[in-house]
């Protein structure tokens, strides 16, 4: 999932860091430098707020049917947006499709991100037989077609919230768990670390102490990227109706039916798609940007 | 190299035989095998008839078994019947990968075309206009949905036509969908019919691996040209064309010939989303028409081949990058 960085802006030059910085401070001053980053993060703000506040905002419920009106054009019978083949608003719609998908997106994207860590510490930490399994598992899960095995997941257990979250977290993890892997083999041999090994620390303080702090800068922008990525997949399940069922609507099954009314009513499939579009484009303008303030050097 | 190439064979069969387990356990995960899904859609089959057509089938057996004997059979190139088109798989897949092929092997041209140059000419003028253009782009062609982008450009140069207003522009209105006019006699009409049903479906396919590719030769790039032989042949006095063509680049396209070569299955694996938009009777669409249909024999045997798709590029992948890169080791 991780697929979708790309280094846009030149990497700032590193500000002379102040006496007492810390890390997240100058990543901090790094980020805001960074205009795209900036600016996707506030439309993600804006995003989630609109998702939060939906019932307040929103003009209608969103299983309100306006049986009058079905296919009102935009700005037509008080729909803003207009309203879809069952008299839905479709402005309301996208409101609540909003807390959907990005509760997906964030849900999913973290289960990922926390199995991956997982597989790519204790791989990394204890190497040896354990780890020789486990990254023949991750060969394993990355030979798979994934979408389709989603697809197929998504008919037999799919319709719920959280079973989508699940699946797609399970088969996510993939490209994280390589990452820390990587990490904690460069750290774990660290003066620090041999040193606090020499000082009797277990090999949990170890782990959570030393390592994992240092191993946090892919881990982060790793998660922010999967975000956007798990947007997508939860869209493009629901579009094929194995994700999210409706009544409830996510931007996907909003889609659903949208290609067989493109002739008469175009509308009901452009503004779902932009919401996708536009909100996996911010968390990919973010990452990128968190990429380049917290180690630009990454390779995701 | 023989030997290299030995030992990644030896390597993948740990890695198949764990995705034939995994391909297994999603067929018997289904819910309800393929007796069961018999007796719901028809009533009169009694109770002794159920028993008989288990043990026929050998879902009686413990599953240790089972895995084995579908082992079997799929390595001899039995994929199972498919309930739905009551056809064996196999038969419905080779009807189909040839229209895949079509789709997927212009897309990948596509894609390679465009994003070679562009990725080129961006790395080398680094943060000018155009590099922004096509970083933009690739951040483009990652975030967009496919099947958004697929519908958009249906709409766009199917359904709203203004150019149909203007006499005899009409035959720029692309089909929406499907593969080819019925009653186009063959030869050359045939080619140039398939040509107008192709453009759209390819363009929608190849947008993907154009942006990582463009993605990949720029920073591939922007590395080489840094390089200290890069900087040798420039002070050599060697015409840039020279430096660029014969020195950077070649070496800039080692990486790419991985991703490229990995990415090959992945165009297969992305097939599914854009040959259901399109009514494309492919591969793809077999497996999205399978899963939603519930006939998960059929769906898992599109999966298991797609999975062997990818596998055999990654060994491709794997020779190539060695075969190219003499700093590779292979032993």
């Amino acid at each position: 999932m991780a697929r979708n960085a790309v280094t846009l802006a030149p990497v700032a030059p590193a500000a002379p860091a102040q006496a007492g910085e810390g890390y997240w401070r100058i990543a901090w001053r790094r980020l805001r430098k960074h205009h795209l980053a900036m600016g996707g993060l506030m439309v993600i703000v804006v995003l989630i707020a609109a998702a939060v506040f939906a019932p307040w905002i929103a003009p209608y419920r969103f299983e309100q049917i306006d049986l009058l009106n079905r296919f009102a054009r935009p700005f037509q019978a008080g729909h803003l947006l207009g309203t879809d083949d069952l008299g839905h608003d479709v402005l309301t719609r996208l409101l609540y499709a909003g807390r959907v998908s990005l509760l997906v997106g964030f849900a999913a994207a973290f289960s990922a991100v926390a199995l991956g860590t997982l597989v790519g510490v204790v791989a990394g930490f204890y190497g040896g037989i354990i780890d020789n399994i486990l990254m023949r598992l991750t060969d394993i899960v990355l030979t798979l077609p994934v979408f389709g095995v989603l697809l197929l997941l998504g008919r037999y257990f799919g319709g719920g919230l959280i079973a989508i979250i699940v699946i797609i977290g399970l088969f996510g993890w993939t490209v994280t768990s390589r990452l820390v892997r990587g990490e904690i083999l460069k750290l774990k041999h660290l003066d620090y670390s041999d040193a606090a090994r020499a000082l009797g620390a277990s090999e949990t303080r170890i782990i959570f102490r030393h390592l994992l702090p240092n191993a946090m800068a892919p881990i982060i922008v790793a998660a922010t990227l999967d975000v956007g990525g798990a947007i997508l997949t939860e869209a493009a399940l629901s579009y094929f109706g194995v994700g999210i069922q409706p009544p409830t609507p996510s931007w996907g099954n909003m889609l659903q039916n949208a290609q067989s009314y493109l002739w008469t009513s175009p509308w009901l499939a452009f503004w779902p798609g932009m919401m996708i579009f536009l909100t996996v484009l911010c968390f990919n303008f973010f990452g990128d940007g968190l990429r380049d303030a917290l180690d630009p050097r990454l390779k995701i | 190299m023989q030997r290299y190439i030995l030992r990644r064979l030896l390597q993948m069969i740990p890695i198949a035989l764990g995705i034939s387990i995994l391909m297994f356990a999603l067929l018997t995960l289904a819910p309800g095998d393929p007796v069961d899904l018999l007796i719901a859609s028809d009533p009169r089959v009694k109770p002794q008839d159920v028993a008989r057509l288990k043990r026929i089938y050998g879902l009686d057996q413990p599953i240790h078994i089972r895995y084995v004997k579908w082992l079997g059979r799929t390595v001899r190139g039995d994929l199972g019947f498919s309930r739905t088109y009551k056809e064996p798989v196999t038969h419905l897949m080779r009807d189909r990968i040839g229209n895949s092929l079509w789709l997927t092997v212009t897309a990948f041209f596509l894609a390679l075309l465009v994003a070679v140059p562009v990725g080129i000419y961006s790395a080398l003028r680094q943060y000018s206009f155009l590099d922004y253009l096509a970083t933009t782009f690739t951040f483009f062609g990652v975030s967009i949905p496919v099947f958004w982008f697929g519908i958009m450009m249906i709409y766009l140069f199917a359904v709203w036509h203004p150019w149909t207003a203007i006499g005899g522009l009409s035959r720029l209105v692309l089909p929406p969908g499907g593969i080819s006019t019925p009653g186009v006699p063959n030869g050359l009409p045939f080619y140039l019919d398939r040509l107008r049903y192709m453009i759209l479906p390819s363009v929608v396919l190849a947008l993907l691996s154009m942006a990582t590719y463009t993605r990949y030769t720029r920073s591939s790039m922007l590395e080489v040209i840094r390089q200290d032989y890069v900087r040798t042949a420039r002070s050599k006095g060697l015409a840039e064309r020279t430096v660029i063509n014969k020195h950077a680049l070649r070496n800039a396209l080692i990486p790419l010939v991985t991703i490229v070569a990995l990415s090959i299955s992945g165009l297969f694996a992305g097939a599914p989303i854009t040959e259901t938009v399109f009514a494309w009777p492919g591969v793809g669409r077999l497996l999205v028409d399978s899963v939603i249909g519930g006939d998960y024999v059929a769906a898992q045997a599109v999966l298991m081949f797609l999975a062997v798709l990818v596998l055999v590029f990654n060994l491709v992948a794997d020779v190539g990058y060695a075969l190219l890169d003499p700093r590779i080791r292979y032993d």
